[in-house]
């Protein structure tokens, strides 16, 4: 006479749900431990960012025989949008 | 970042500066604005041919063959035959006495010119410059190991044609190492520094008979000069009409269909020599002569023609100007 096979019992799905809860954080613990312990609290780092400012500084000097010289000057004809008095090409 | 920018009155025009910020261990830019200022007085008062106490003037009136000159003015000598030889002999350095008989026998700085437009309605019918026959420029030789000029006597030298580029280009040299640079000499302009690269200048041309811009050039680098007939046209003891630019063929004023060239190129001599052979060449010849380097041609009508590599270049901007046509 032989036993008859024994059925496989299958675990329960709210075990397995709250075995890989548990293990998850368990898990997560663990990281934040080791993250939280290699990176020790300290001044945050901070990007510097130069901002680099064209500035011209426009002199005009005064030629023999001309009496006015005004900062704006002869030479100045109007604003560029480069920030500076047109530079011009022609004829002399 | 600072610039400085300077101007002032030179060589029967304008210097202008714009000198950003020095290298270490390099003057301040005002500083560096004086010495050139300085170095611009030196070069006009040894190079003018309209000052007789002028070591040019020495130069033109030695009797000997062989004659002891300074660095400044072999340089200078070196600078004209060097544009003769570029144009092949269209930018003739030896003109002297034509220039004189066509009645510009003094500067003409400050002088109201006449009309551009009016003398072109009285001048000859328009043709091409050529060469002189004679190519007297080859007979110059300058020797620098004995720091001498020699050529035959009761030959002369004029280093008007090329002497703006050439203060712009050695004011330039001065200047290296400066983060950037603008050297503009009565419109020959030199361009430098690392950071002009980066941010180029804006050049504005000006037309040669509205007086406008006729276009814009962003330029980093290099060099840019113009030839005109708008600034020195006067009348001569015809009634006629005569300018600066003669034809080395006949000796007279050329009216060849153009009245501006404006010319790229590595260095400010080798800009303005293109832009005059350009403008002495005529609309066929001048586009030949710009081709390679780029330029813009302004004919007797006004019409402003793009040359070379600045037709395709986007960023060039050629605004409309009332009155022209394209």
């Amino acid at each position: 006479m032989t036993e008859p096979a024994r059925k496989a019992r299958r675990p329960s799905p709210a075990l397995v749900a709250w075995s890989s809860i548990a293990l998850f954080a368990v898990l997560f613990a663990l990281l934040t431990h080791q993250l939280s312990a290699s990176q020790p609290p300290g001044p945050r780092p901070v990007l510097v960012r130069k901002v680099v400012k064209r500035r011209v500084v426009t002199t005009v000097v005064p030629s023999p025989g001309r009496n006015t010289v005004t900062s704006s000057g002869a030479s100045v004809a109007e604003a560029s949008s480069a920030g500076y008095a047109p530079v011009t090409t022609g004829a002399s | 970042m600072t610039e400085h920018d300077v101007t002032f009155d030179a060589m029967g025009s304008h210097v202008r500066l714009l000198i950003g910020e020095p290298g270490p261990g390099m003057a301040p830019a005002p500083e560096a604005a004086e010495q050139a200022r300085a170095f611009v007085a030196e070069f006009d008062a040894a190079l003018s041919r309209f000052k007789p106490e002028s070591e040019l003037c020495a130069l033109n009136s030695d009797e000997r063959e062989r004659v002891p000159a300074s660095e400044l003015l072999r340089t200078a000598v070196k600078a004209g035959l060097s544009a003769a030889r570029l144009s092949d002999g269209l930018v003739d350095p030896t003109l002297v006495g034509e220039i004189e008989s066509a009645g510009y026998v003094a500067s003409r700085a400050g002088m109201q010119g006449e009309s551009l437009a009016t003398a072109l309605e009285g001048a000859p019918a328009r043709r091409p410059a050529r060469p002189g026959p004679a190519r007297n420029w080859e007979r110059f030789a300058v020797d620098d190991e004995v720091a001498t000029i020699s050529r035959p006597p009761g030959l002369r030298f004029d280093t008007g044609g090329t002497g703006k580029g050439l203060a712009a280009d050695l004011i330039a040299e001065r200047l290296r190492g400066y983060s950037r640079f603008i050297v503009d000499c009565g419109g020959d302009i030199r361009i430098g520094g690392a950071d002009a690269l980066v941010d180029p200048y804006e050049v504005f041309v000006e037309h040669p008979l509205s007086g406008e811009r006729a276009f814009v050039l962003k330029l980093g680098g290099g060099a840019v000069a113009t030839s005109g007939l708008n600034v020195r046209i006067w009348r001569d003891a015809e009634g006629g009409f005569s300018h600066h630019l003669l034809d080395p063929a006949t000796g007279r004023p050329a009216w060849t269909g153009l009245v501006g060239a404006t010319a790229l190129g590595d260095s400010a001599v080798e800009a303005e020599t293109l832009a005059k052979a350009a403008l002495l060449s005529g609309p066929e010849g001048g586009r030949r002569v710009l081709a390679e380097r780029g330029g813009m041609l302004v004919h007797d009508n006004g019409r402003v023609e793009a040359v070379g590599p600045l037709a395709a270049r986007p960023r060039i901007r050629v605004p409309d100007l009332p009155g022209t046509r394209r």
